[in-house]
Parts: structure tokens; C-alpha cells; sequence
């Protein structure tokens, strides 16, 4: 069974202009011990769906359909309190900007001892003494619990932030862009990080990224989102490797390759659609090379085959698409 | 053929409370017309620096730096105008490098009122670089404002602004690292286009090697200030000769499953305090470095394959 299992999750913000459907019956499931990657450019509503999971959906924002299904119970239908019993304990968040997550004016030491203390309700000795283990788990040296987090670099600080979410042992962690904003080198030593602390405690992980780069290196299975919601997801091998949805298709050639060579790079022409009136059928259908009458019409619904599952009327051609698709002439606006 | 931009022996040494910061070392290099040429490495490593040195906004502490043979060191104010001209900019963040209240068309029109270009041709002007960029046909675009512009619209109005002048030199500096993935790929085919088509020297800045591997045939890694490794891109990347290019490239993900996840071959993090005085900048990160690397600092030679590293393996002693 899944550690967590998303069925038909709506996010609807209010906005001037109208009902904006930032998430639109997303559907996905993430297997306990694994890391996931949930893609898609911005706007296709990925940062939303990780705050929705996580219950701290700003105030516009509600939820609107679904369930999310966690360790067997719908955390929708549990009181505030009972969510916030969950945060840190069960599931915990990793959020794009680590100085979000710390407190600018407090020491680190002092931060990692107040979730251990009365969110976890460990004593002040075992309580600093599992801080220090965290900081070795996430390759900081102990002594810079005294620290404050303006004395550390970019990269300590995702680091202490990552130590801060897994504090309490949780079964999930969600990080939204955890590395976007490092250096690659430090980027590398965070995802090995992560990697590691996924191997050694088995603990599952979302990684929201727009880099397919970064979820071929450290995730084991990939979810595509798009336009609220998700379009393909598998194995990291299966997704990346052999592709169904033409947006995925289309976001694997955008990418350049540093041992790739010099062939040419391809665009997807246009944006993703407002999501205020949506048109009917495949959200995907203006932009896509593939569409035939009935992506138009009618919305495909996400089908397995496996473990791989993809929303496209013709994912049964997928090898003759996936072709069609590695040609820059097939993607260019006509 | 001759270089477009060249600079020897540059150097910048800003002072930050009290202390001393060496941003650009001993830094020499050319551009010829038609090529371009990548400066990679981390945050901090002096490659921006580097750039807005070449591109004189910023003065440097000591070296010469030569356009079209002409040396534009000791050019102040006025007499720099020409130079403005023919070496441009592009910005990063397309968001905020256009004036929200003006038009596509006062953006466009304004460097060539900047650097004195008869407004009879400016229509002219405006209508060719909109083509340039794809922005057709340009009646659509021209009068709108950027708010009514998605961002890698109005990074094809950014990348209009620098070529409408007629540069000889363009400088791009992160040029797509605010964009979404999606549309990065199409402003780095225009850029790739503008330069055949033009001839322009082109400088990319970047810490992305697999972008600089897709725009730029030439490379220089950058660490603390120093060049280390220049040479064609692909060598460069294949066959790093420098120990940090070497960590460099190992720690770039690839968007395929099968990877190479080995450790990285480098040891700690940058340094607040970076290593100065003499020795290899890089000898407390180097997993090769040995004794000679503390008492003397490695110069920039050519090797027999014309490449060019910094750094004392492989060097006769």
C-alpha cells in the first residue's frame, strides 16, 4: 500500500477575476521509502499540490475536491489540530528558501531543540543530543548549532533546514525546489544528502523541481504535473527513459545535457492555460503536436500500465510519438 | 581573425568592512568575432565581475582591456559612448530590466536615441530586430507593455535591446536562469542564431556548464578570482585537466537515469575566507594537491593541445 495516495485533490484560489483551479483533480501516488519527483514548469500548480499536502495552503486557497490518504487516514477529514499533531512528527517541509524555515534571530541550536523538545516532548539532554546526530546526518559539524543561520553559506543552511524536517523521524518529507538556488557542486552535496538519508532511514520524499536533470539524479520515480494536474507518472526509468505524455516527451528535449553535445534544443511553444475557465478536454491540447479531434473534447483520465501510468488518448502510439517528438520540425509553432 | 574584446592582466579588488575581497585575478583573455565564450564556476568566483569589467561598468584595479585592438582602459564618461554601443549587456531578470511604464517600442527606440541614431531609421531598426527575435509580426507586440508580456516574451525584448545598437560584443549573464524550462531552450536558439548571423563575440556567464555546453565552443572556469581551465567547451567537459573543473563537471546532473553518482572529487565547502598570498586558491578543496601547491601559485599556461590550465600536475617542474 502507499504511504500517501492523493485521489481527485482541487485547490481553488479566489481571485478578482474569478475561481482560479490552481490543482484540478490531481491524482498520485508516493510508495513509502521512495524518493519522488513531481515536475512541470511553473504555474502547473506543483508548489500548491506540496502545500496542500502539507496544510499550510495560504488563505485565498482552499480545498475544494479529493482526498489525501496518509498512513491509511484522510487527512482531510481530520480537525486542525489533528493535522498539526501530523506536521513534523509524520510529514515535514522542506521549503525553496532554507532562511523560510529558520529563524533569522535564533540559534540553530535553540531552533532544533524547540521542535525536538515540544513538538517531539523529548528532554533537554536527548534532546540535544539527537540535534547533534541530525547535524552529522546531514554533514554539518555539531559545533555549528551555536551558530545563527546568517553565519552559515546557502548550502549549510538547506542542510540545517533538512536536519530541522527530520527531527522527528517523519515517514514523508516534502521539499519544494530544495536546491534550486545552490551552487551545483552544493546542490550535488545536498542531493546526496538526501539520497542517503533516504537509503539509510527509509524515508519517502516529494522533491518538486522544474530540473529534469535533478530528478534523473536523485529520484526513483517521477510524476508530471500539468495544468493542475498530473499528466504521467512511473519510474524514474520509465518516465524519463520511455516517456507517453507528450509533455513529458516535450520537457525531456528542452533540456540541455552537458555531455549531450550540441543537438539542437527544443522549446514547447505557448504557456501553460490560466486555470480560471479551463477549456474542455486535454489541458495540454493547444500546445501539443499530437492532438487530435478528441483531445479537444473529451479529458483523458490517468490509465496504468504497471506501474506507469499516463493521461493521453494516444498513449498506445507512444514509441511512434516519442520519435515524431525528438525532431525540432515537430514541435515548431506552424 | 583579430579579437573583438581582450583583457590582460586584469585585476578588481573591492573593500568590504576593512577587508579586502580579490573578486578578479590576474585575469587575461580574447573574444574574437563569431565565437563564443563561456565563463563558468560557483557564486562568488569573480565571473560577473569579470564581465561588467570587460563591459567597463565597473574600473579595474590594474590590467588593459582592449576593444577592436584599441585599448579603452583609461576612456572615461563620453569618450566610452562608441564602446557603450558595440558592447552590450543582457540582462538576467527580464522582469525588471524594462521600464514597466514604456511601451516595447520606447524600449526599443530608447538605446538608439541613447547612442544618436537618426530616428528615420528607427522604425527600420525596431521592425528588423523584432524579426530577429521572433516577435512577429511586430504590430502585435509593439505597443503593449511588459506586464502584458510572459517572461521569455520579454526576454526576447531584452535580448532586442542589446542587438538594436549594432554590438559588436554581446555579454549575457545568466541569460535564462529566471526563465522556465519550457522557453529556455528557444531565447538560447535565437542567441546561438544572433551570433552566427551577426558575427558577434559573445560572453556567457554562467554556473549551468550543460547550457555553456550548448551556446559556447569555448570555456573558462573561474575559482576565487582566478581563470584555471580555458579551452573548446567539449575538451573541457570530457577531458577536464583542472582538478576543480574536473569536480565541476562531475557534480552536473544529467537528465538521464543512468549516471555516474560516485562522490565528488572535491573536499569541503567554499571557503568565507578563501586562501590568498601564495599557493593554488584551490589547494584546501584539491583531493591532488601536494606540496608544491602551498608554496607556489600555478600560472595560466598554454598546453602543447592549446588549451590552458592553472595548475601544477602534469607541469614540468
Amino acid at each position: 500500500m502507499s504511504l500517501l495516495s492523493v485521489r481527485g485533490l482541487g485547490v481553488h484560489y479566489a481571485s478578482r477575476a474569478g475561481k482560479v483551479r490552481a490543482v484540478d483533480g490531481a491524482d498520485l501516488e508516493v510508495p513509502a521509502g521512495s524518493i519522488l519527483g513531481l515536475v512541470g514548469e511553473s504555474g502547473c500548480g506543483k508548489s500548491t499540490f506540496g502545500r496542500a499536502l502539507m496544510g499550510v495552503l495560504p488563505d485565498a486557497a482552499r480545498i475544494a475536491t479529493g482526498e489525501i490518504v496518509f498512513e491509511g487516514r484522510n487527512l482531510l477529514a481530520l480537525s486542525a489540530r489533528g493535522r498539526r499533531a501530523l506536521r513534523w512528527r509524520r510529514m515535514s517541509f522542506v521549503p525553496q528558501t532554507a532562511m523560510n524555515a529558520l529563524d533569522p534571530v535564533q540559534r540553530l541550536r535553540a531552533q532544533m531543540l524547540e521542535v525536538l523538545q515540544e513538538r517531539g516532548g523529548l528532554g533537554r539532554a536527548p534532546a540535544l543530543a539527537r540535534a547533534e546526530t541530525l547535524f552529522r546526518q546531514v554533514g554539518l559539524d555539531p559545533s555549528r548549532l551555536a551558530d545563527y543561520p546568517h553565519q552559515f553559506s546557502g548550502g549549510m543552511r538547506q542542510r540545517a533546514s533538512i536536519a530541522l524536517a527530520l527531527a522527528l523521524d517523519p515517514a514523508l518529507v516534502i521539499a519544494d525546489e530544495p536546491v534550486t538556488a545552490l551552487d551545483v557542486i552544493v546542490q550535488r552535496q545536498v542531493l546526496d544528502v538526501m539520497r542517503d538519508l533516504q537509503a539509510r532511514l527509509g524515508i519517502a520524499m516529494i522533491l518538486i523541481t522544474h530540473d529534469m536533470a535533478v530528478v534523473a539524479y536523485a529520484c526513483d520515480r517521477v510524476a508530471v504535473m500539468y495544468a493542475g494536474r498530473i499528466v504521467e507518472a512511473g519510474t524514474a526509468a520509465e518516465v524519463l527513459e520511455r516517456p507517453q505524455h507528450p509533455y513529458t516527451m516535450g520537457l525531456t528535449h528542452a533540456f540541455p545535457d552537458v555531455h549531450g553535445g550540441t543537438s539542437a534544443l527544443v522549446p514547447i511553444d505557448g504557456a501553460p492555460p490560466i486555470l480560471i475557465d479551463p477549456h474542455p478536454g486535454c489541458r495540454f491540447a493547444p500546445r501539443c503536436p499530437f492532438a487530435v479531434a478528441r483531445c479537444h473534447a473529451e479529458t483523458p483520465v490517468l490509465a496504468s500500465e504497471g506501474d506507469h501510468t499516463v493521461a493521453c488518448f494516444r498513449a498506445g502510439e507512444a514509441p511512434a510519438l516519442r520519435a515524431a517528438a525528438a525532431e525540432p520540425a515537430t514541435w515548431a509553432r506552424s | 581573425m583579430s579579437a573583438v574584446i581582450a583583457a590582460e592582466g586584469l585585476e578588481k579588488t573591492f573593500r568590504v568592512q576593512g577587508r579586502e575581497v580579490r573578486a578578479v585575478q590576474d585575469v587575461s583573455l580574447s573574444v574574437k568575432a563569431g565565437e563564443a565564450v563561456g565563463i563558468v564556476g560557483e557564486s562568488g568566483c569573480g565571473k560577473t565581475t569579470t564581465a561588467r569589467l570587460l563591459l567597463r561598468l565597473e574600473e579595474p584595479t590594474a590590467g588593459r582591456i582592449t576593444y577592436d585592438g584599441q585599448d579603452i582602459t583609461a576612456l572615461r564618461g563620453r569618450a566610452l559612448l562608441p564602446f557603450r554601443a558595440r558592447a552590450q549587456l543582457v540582462f538576467q531578470n527580464p522582469f525588471d530590466a524594462l521600464n514597466p511604464r514604456f511601451t516595447i517600442r520606447r524600449a526599443l527606440a530608447e538605446p538608439l536615441r541613447n547612442f544618436g541614431i537618426p530616428v528615420a531609421e528607427h522604425d527600420a531598426r525596431i521592425e528588423a530586430v523584432m524579426q530577429r527575435v521572433r516577435l512577429t509580426p511586430s504590430a502585435a507586440w509593439l505597443d503593449r507593455h511588459p506586464h502584458e508580456l510572459s517572461g521569455g516574451q520579454l526576454q526576447r525584448v531584452v535580448l532586442a535591446r542589446a542587438l538594436i545598437p549594432g554590438p559588436k560584443l554581446i555579454v549575457a549573464d545568466e541569460p535564462v536562469s529566471m526563465l522556465d524550462v519550457s522557453v529556455r531552450a528557444g531565447i538560447l536558439n535565437l542567441l546561438r542564431a544572433a551570433r552566427d548571423e551577426l558575427g558577434l563575440a559573445a560572453i556567457y556567464i554562467s554556473h549551468d556548464l550543460a547550457l555553456i555546453r550548448y551556446v559556447c565552443e569555448r570555456t573558462m572556469v573561474m575559482y576565487l578570482g582566478w581563470i584555471v581551465e580555458d579551452g573548446p567547451t567539449a575538451e573541457l567537459i570530457e577531458q577536464p585537466l583542472h582538478p576543480y573543473t574536473r569536480a565541476l563537471v562531475a557534480a552536473v546532473p544529467v537528465p538521464r537515469v543512468e549516471q555516474d553518482r560516485a562522490p565528488l572529487p572535491i573536499r569541503g565547502a567554499l571557503s568565507d575566507k578563501p586562501l590568498h598570498g601564495v599557493g593554488c586558491a584551490f589547494r584546501d578543496r584539491c583531493p591532488l594537491a601536494f606540496a608544491r601547491c602551498e608554496a607556489e601559485t600555478p600560472l595560466l599556461r598554454p598546453t602543447t593541445t592549446g588549451r590552458r590550465v592553472a595548475c601544477h600536475l602534469g607541469e614540468a617542474a
